[in-house]
């Protein structure tokens, strides 16, 4: 012990720690032997279990043994051995979840059917069981058809394994987040076309409706020959529609519903998915953002990569950010003083200010521009196109905006998404209101030619201006790769942000032009060849780590947001009224006429129209908002109350980590004959209670304390009292200098060898 | 995909996919992969147990710097030498579709180099050491200073080393594991 707190001195403070007896391997293999170690885990993972590590560490030659203890495991829990489906496929989970090689999952299965098979009482089973097993596994069998037909339809499979490759599963998520939305378009486009697009195509056929010019600039701009086509609103037919036979087909109630249908159903996925992101990103890892350094470690390599190239760049950020993270740590803690925190503070607010007041002036510039009466032709494609440049360049610019304030790079890649989120949704609002106040015949209509012209020039931009940006930019960078080593690289959240634009403008524009799901789906499919090559023969690896997981919960968060905004949007003008000169609901005084006079017929039921009046009055739904309320509070209160549990459970379980240590080093001194506790100089003047422990009850006179220790004392070789003796002013000293530095508890017990604690407490009545 | 089916049979594929996070199709996708490896060897038999070097030449295990780990945790002979199985089972782990936890519980095996059932300072050293590469050495007390870093976050007991329980919970506060911890099929 002596040498060791020698030792410790001469180390600096960090390293002390391994030095201490805690690390001793004998005293951790009596650890193990805890009954805490020795209890299986929770789950069915029992690798833990320690008689099992040992079989596993042994190898193959053990495996029947090793085997014969997992199932000993299984066996203990009664809801995986019943003789049924359910616990059937409970075991098969289990066996799934073992983390042992395919050999061993097979002798346990084995092991475990024959005594699954043995236990059972064999009674027949009644009808009404038989039907529940027999539609439980139908279920089974469907969900592993499906899965297996997702993994054989999945498209783009290679080619996003191919990128993630060469740059990384971050770039990769950006293509996954594409392949998404693409995925959702194309579901979309096809109801829409099957349920509204069709039938009004052979009503049209039937009548043979006449077309106007269709020029370029008329495609462009949706009008002309194109405004009274199946793009828009405005074509579709207000009554029924009948072609095949005497079956008719109601357009408004297909319309109106496949809508609404729609659109529920979207929200709900994308709140689903948002809130399952978020909830695995952000709330699970709450209180795990301090473990940087733990997590840089351990999930530092990025296990997709392929390419040599990416390889060494990982390796190298990977080596950047570790460097980085112990100068920050090394760095003196400067502490900011409070003035040049409030200037922070305040250029942060000023710049947000402007930012907020740079969208006003933009919102208004463009209702000013909306309103411009002009009597250009084509003058609505320029409108467009500037709002398309607006949309694609102020993201760049709140980049660099960003750059003046004092955020943390996280934080400053937050605020940018959402300054951009707030920007795009206030611009697509804002035409919505613009055209519905504007008072123009068949707004519906023109909101959905807006729309449609926002689609088809963005994709000017992002097919072919950008590319040509990154491409020229690769190609330079190519020509001078020697001046400069960092190469372009793949403006991830840009480019996210763009696609959660579009797919913005689609949820406002669908309810209006039919077919706009289908053309952005064609879009995102050429995007992401176009992207694809971008990034394979443009762009270079990364050389940050992008943390994607987040971004990825946060980009999701904006298309729901956007979803949610428009929803709210359209609900409001569907209450509200609905065009007299077009579309399907002419006839309603609302298009919400659909459902209380079409389908509910209000006028003719009082007692129910009496009853949605209620439950649609101010009180009702201030009541519910209010409930819902109190609901949300009561969920952040339990769960913050689990969070200072956790806490305090943390806490106990370092102190009973160091109770532990504390035994274990108390016993390993009494089997060495040395035991005897001496207290710290400090607590001796404190009236702590083992003090007066050892003062009262202990008292030297105590004849069998006084017996044992006289004992103790002959066993102990003399030499080794001579020779500490010397020491002991000296070792005690250290231990106080210690103790005062790192003010461990751990650390104030001080374990000196019999003979000298004897000396020093009862010296004169032992001579 | 029409050979692969001629070498398994529809029971052995049932097998595969009760006991691996894959379906029946994507166990014949992992044997294509297998084969590629080496081509006569699997098209003589099926499960023919590959050395080492060959399966490291899996694009994803060829640049990893914890290629020789994984193959000798997933080894069912524990010299690194896998068979199909022990393929597929690696496969399987490393999917989208494991659960963070199985993924937890091989990672800690895979960092645990020295085999001691805990992440002790010197495998913390060693990972450390091998995910900066052969181009880029951190010093010795550097390295120190870092793996300090780590134990206090992360050793809640205090012990100097990580036990599995303490892995479990870094890898479960961390939202980035199971992207990275990820190899596509």
């Amino acid at each position: 012990m002596e040498d060791q707190v020698e030792e410790i001195e001469l180390k600096p403070v960090t390293v002390r720690r391994t030095f201490t007896l805690r690390n001793n391997v004998a005293r951790q293999v009596a650890v193990n032997f805890m009954p805490s170690r020795q209890i299986p885990y929770g789950t069915l993972r029992l690798r833990r279990s320690n008689s099992d590590s040992e079989a596993l560490l042994a190898g193959g030659a053990d495996s029947e043994r090793q085997a014969d203890i997992i199932v000993r495991e299984m066996e203990q829990l009664q809801r995986l051995m019943e003789d049924n489906p359910v616990s059937e496929e409970l075991r098969r989970e289990a066996l799934r979840d073992l983390p042992q090689g395919l050999t061993m999952k097979r002798t346990v299965r084995a092991k475990l059917s024959a005594s699954v098979s043995l236990r059972s009482k064999h009674r027949p089973i009644s009808f009404y069981k038989r039907l529940k097993y027999r539609i439980s596994f139908a279920m089974k069998k469907g969900r592993d058809r499906i899965s297996e037909l997702i993994f054989s339809i999945e498209p783009w499979h290679e080619a996003i394994r191919h990128v993630e490759g060469q740059f990384g599963s971050a770039v990769g998520s950006y293509f996954h987040f594409l392949r998404w939305l693409f995925a959702i378009n194309l579901l979309l486009a096809m109801l829409l076309v099957c349920f509204v697009v069709v039938p009004q195509v052979l009503h049209d056929q039937e009548n043979n409706n006449k077309t106007g010019s269709m020029g370029f600039l008329d495609f462009v701009s949706g009008k002309g020959g194109f405004e009274d086509s199946v793009l828009f609103y405005g074509h579709y037919h207000w009554g029924d529609v009948s072609a095949l036979g005497p079956l008719t087909y109601n357009m408004p109630f297909a319309y109106f519903f496949t809508m609404f249908s729609l659109y529920f159903f979207f929200f709900a996925i994308l709140c689903y998915r948002t809130a399952y992101s978020y909830r695995r990103n952000f709330i699970e890892i709450a209180g795990g953002l301090s473990n940087v350094f733990a997590t840089k470690v351990f999930c530092g390599w990025d296990f997709g990569i392929v390419s040599q190239h990416a390889a060494s760049l990982n390796a190298s950020s990977i080596y950047n950010e570790f460097k980085e993270l112990l100068s920050e740590q090394n760095k003196k803690h400067v502490t900011m003083s409070l003035c040049r925190r409030v200037c922070q503070y305040m250029v942060n607010v000023a710049v947000t200010l402007c930012v907020l007041a740079l969208v006003a002036a933009l919102q208004y510039g463009l209702w000013q521009l909306l309103a411009l009466d002009t009597q250009l032709q084509h003058w609505e494609i320029f409108v467009s196109l500037i709002i398309t440049f607006v949309i694609a360049l102020c993201p760049l610019l709140f980049n660099l905006i960003v750059r003046v304030e004092y955020y943390k790079a996280r934080t400053a890649l937050y605020v940018t998404l959402a300054r951009t989120g707030l920007l795009d949704i206030s611009t697509l609002t804002l035409l919505l209101v613009y055209w519905s106040q504007s008072g123009t015949p068949c707004w519906e209509s023109a909101v959905g030619r807006e729309t449609y012209r926002l689609v088809l020039l963005d994709s000017l931009v992002s097919l072919f201006l950008l590319p040509l940006v990154e491409f020229a930019r690769g190609f330079i960078f190519k020509m001078s790769s020697s001046s400069s080593s960092t190469g372009p690289e793949f403006n991830l959240s840009y480019n996210s942000l763009t696609l959660v634009y579009n797919q913005g403008v689609v949820w406002v524009g669908a309810a209006w032009c039919p077919l706009l799901p289908a053309a952005l789906a064609l879009k995102f499919l050429l995007l992401f060849y176009v992207k694809r090559e971008c990034a394979l023969r443009a762009c270079q690896p990364a050389r940050k780590v992008w943390r994607a997981a987040q971004t990825q919960t946060v980009l999701y968060m904006l298309v729901t947001l956007s979803l949610f905004v428009t929803l709210f949007a359209i609900g409001s003008l569907f209450l509200r009224g609905s065009s007299e000169w077009c579309g399907p609901f002419m006839k309603y005084s609302a298009v919400w006429g659909v459902v209380s006079e079409g389908v509910l017929r209000l006028p003719d039921r009082p007692v129910l129209h009496a009853l949605l009046a209620f439950l649609t009055r101010p009180g009702v739904i201030a009541f519910l908002f209010l409930s819902l309320c109190v609901a949300t509070y009561l969920m952040r209160a339990r769960a913050r109350a689990q969070r200072s549990m956790v806490g305090i459970l943390r806490r106990m379980l370092v102190l009973q980590a160091k109770d532990k240590d504390f035994l274990l080093a108390a016993i390993d001194k009494v089997s060495n004959g040395e035991w005897l506790y001496n207290p710290r100089e400090e607590d001796q003047s404190a009236d702590s209670h083992t003090l007066k422990y050892l003062q009262e009850v202990r008292k030297p006179s105590n004849a069998a304390y006084h017996f044992d220790v006289t004992r103790l004392n002959h066993s102990e070789p003399r030499p080794h009292r001579a020779e500490t003796r010397p020491h002991r002013p000296h070792s005690h000293h250290v231990a106080t200098r210690r103790t005062s530095e790192d003010g461990d508890t751990d650390s104030s017990f001080s374990w000196q060898g019999s003979a000298t604690c004897l000396n020093n407490t009862n010296d004169d009545k032992l001579e | 995909m029409g050979q692969g089916k001629s070498q398994f049979s529809e029971e052995e594929l049932q097998d595969y996919e009760d006991l691996t996070y894959f379906t029946k199709k994507e166990v014949l996708y992992a044997h294509q992969k297998f084969k590629a490896l080496a081509p006569e060897k699997v098209g003589h038999n099926k499960n023919a147990k590959l050395p080492m070097a060959k399966i490291l030449q899996y694009p994803e295990l060829r640049v990893n710097p914890f290629r020789d780990r994984i193959c000798k945790v997933f080894s069912s002979s524990n010299d690194g030498d896998c068979t199909f199985e022990d393929f597929l089972d690696m496969m399987s782990v490393f999917s989208e579709t494991a659960p963070k936890a199985v993924k937890a519980e091989h990672a800690f095996r895979i960092f645990d180099f020295d085999g001691d059932d805990m992440i002790g300072v010197s495998d913390l050293r060693e990972v450390i050491k091998r995910l900066c590469g052969p181009e880029h050495k951190l010093s010795d007390s550097e390295i120190q200073q870092l793996v300090q870093n780590v134990l206090e976050e992360a050793d809640l007991d205090d012990d100097g080393a990580l036990s599995f329980a303490e892995f479990e919970h870094i890898i479960d506060k961390s939202s980035d594991f199971c992207h990275s911890f990820r190899i596509r099929l």
